[in-house]
């Protein structure tokens, strides 16, 4: 085969694979869009679900949402800064580091319904804390820290090795090397890794069904060991009852929402992405 | 002080010259690799010394043993001692944020933090005392006019460091490090980046420095050394071969080693 068919042929598949992506996320905005629109209104986003969510709004279930992923980025982001920090600035052997990038992958890899497992026995049966939408943001600060570390290592570790030497040059301590220096970058990279993981966060149904939202009931909670609603939940209760079309449509429209919501994470990582790049290091 | 002074004999006249750093039977090895060997040699107070040789001869090394800055680096040993105020800073009693102080390092590429000219001339000493807002713009002026950087920037001063040029991000480099009142400047290849004309700048503001510094310039640069220096140290392959002051080095070198080194740069002493 020539170089340029050969060329041609890769560029094809390429442009295919990237076409097909878009199409596929864009059909699935465009039917959200199409399904969802109808759903909202003023009213939607800021009353109570009545008869199991198939009448009435999502306000509760929109506050539950985001106090479940308050509470993850509450204890995600320092621990996982601080992790990222050790690895890059303290950590000296290789095998060690390998050791925990291998740990921080498989932390990843793991399925959040497991998460959801660990947190039912450990914290709802062994501690005794009932079902609470503070365990389940633990549970989620758990599941998202992976992201964070990883994108604030990554961030930490491009900063050249000249600034750590010109800052120690000036009779600066480690630690307060890690401060002036590593400590603004590394936040930066952590801020971005902590709002692509509550993008992942606000949509996970698994790891919270059983051990912090209750399906119907709830409003807002005045203890951290009250259960809240939560969008992903309340789009399963509501999926439940297909047969019942307006059940359906606010379905539809607590998903617009949802999508909505993971969007603004997204793309606020990506601008926050852009804006830190262009600190030249 | 048989220890503070050294002879030194410069077109014929003999004079004493006080000693700022005294370094002794200096051994650095890297893992299994002997790096410097076995170095003995004064710095001059109040001089630009200019340690010249090939690469890898082992002139950052020393340089950078003088403030410790490889201290941490792994399979690093370092044996010998370096005197520096009548101290062994070699010891693990030493205060390295006071030695960084007291000897200050320029680097070979400026590293201009990703802040505002004023911030980067503040940033060591800020993290040793807590400055008022008059002390910081006092200091700015001060250390910005020392390395005549004061004119080209005293009306941007909050604009990024880095939008700077490179000669002037090195200027601002040397006036973060004098803002922190060293007493010794470690001058790593300062200019290796710079245009001839800049390059000049730098001299010049050497020539200037060193009435209130102590300058320890490592170089590749022979011309720069023949124009600049007081003290010339030759080194090659972690070995000092000959010192002496610049007439004397330059004019009448007595090794071969040197007279080859001045020749054609070439060393012939491995």
């Amino acid at each position: 085969m020539s170089r340029a068919l050969k060329n041609n042929v890769y560029n094809t598949l390429i442009w295919t694979a990237a076409v097909l992506s878009i199409a596929i996320l864009v059909f699935l905005i465009a039917t959200l869009i199409w399904k969802g629109m109808g759903a909202i209104s003023v009213g939607f986003l800021t009353s109570a679900s009545e008869n199991f969510g198939s009448e009435g709004g999502i306000l509760y279930q929109i506050i539950g949402s985001l106090a479940l992923t308050l509470c993850a980025a509450v204890c995600s982001f320092p621990i996982a800064l601080g992790v990222a920090i050790y690895k890059s600035e303290y950590v000296k052997s290789k095998v060690f580091q390998n050791i925990t990038d291998t740990i921080i992958y498989s932390l990843n890899g793991i399925p959040s319904i497991i998460f959801g497992i660990f947190g039912l026995i450990f914290f709802v049966n062994i501690l005794q804390t009932g079902v609470s939408w503070f365990v389940g943001g633990i549970i989620l600060a758990m599941m998202i820290l992976p992201t964070i570390i990883l994108a604030s290592h990554q961030a930490i570790r491009s900063i050249p090795n000249s600034y750590r030497e010109n800052a120690q040059a000036l009779g600066l301590t480690q630690w307060q090397v890690i401060r002036a220096v590593i400590f603004p970058r590394g936040i930066n990279g952590a801020f971005t890794g902590l709002l692509l993981g509550l993008a992942r966060a606000i949509g996970e149904t698994a790891p919270i069904m059983f051990i912090a939202t209750a399906f119907s009931g709830v409003t807002v909670p005045r203890t951290f060991l009250e259960p809240v609603s939560s969008l992903p939940t309340h789009i399963l209760a509501l999926a439940q009852q297909a047969t019942n079309p307006q059940a359906l449509q606010n379905a539809w429209g607590s998903s617009l929402v949802l999508v909505s919501l993971v969007f603004i994470f997204s793309i606020s990582a990506l601008v926050r992405r852009i804006q830190y790049s262009k600190i030249n290091y | 002080m048989e220890t503070n002074t050294a002879r030194k004999i410069n077109a014929g006249i003999e004079e004493e010259a006080e000693v700022s750093i005294k370094i002794s039977n200096l051994n650095v090895f890297f893992g299994v690799n002997h790096i410097l060997k076995d170095l003995s040699l004064d710095f001059q107070k109040n001089k630009v010394n200019c340690i010249i040789g090939p690469s890898g001869s082992g002139k950052s090394t020393l340089l950078r043993s003088i403030n410790r800055i490889n201290d941490g680096t792994e399979k690093l040993k370092v044996t010998g001692a370096v005197h520096f105020n009548e101290k062994d800073i070699l010891n693990g009693v030493t205060n390295l944020t006071q030695l960084r102080k007291d000897i200050g390092m320029v680097f070979q590429s400026p590293c201009v933090f990703p802040k505002s000219i004023l911030e980067n001339v503040i940033f060591g000493i800020q993290q040793h005392k807590k400055l008022t807002v008059s002390e910081k713009q006092d200091i700015t002026e001060e250390t910005l006019k020392a390395v005549s950087l004061w004119p080209e920037v005293m009306d941007r001063l909050k604009d990024s460091g880095q939008s700077l040029s490179i000669g002037q991000q090195q200027r601002l480099c040397i006036a973060r490090t004098l803002a922190t009142a060293p007493k010794v400047l470690l001058m790593d290849e300062p200019t290796s980046s710079l245009d001839p004309v800049t390059t000049r700048v730098i001299e010049n503001l050497m020539e200037r420095l060193k009435k209130r510094y102590t300058i320890v310039l490592v170089t590749h640069n022979i011309a720069q050394a023949k124009r600049i220096s007081d003290q010339v140290f030759f080194m090659c392959n972690g070995q000092l071969i000959e010192s002496g002051t610049n007439d004397m080095f330059f004019n009448t070198p007595k090794k071969e080693q040197t007279k080859s080194y001045l020749k054609d740069e070439t060393c012939v002493c491995r």
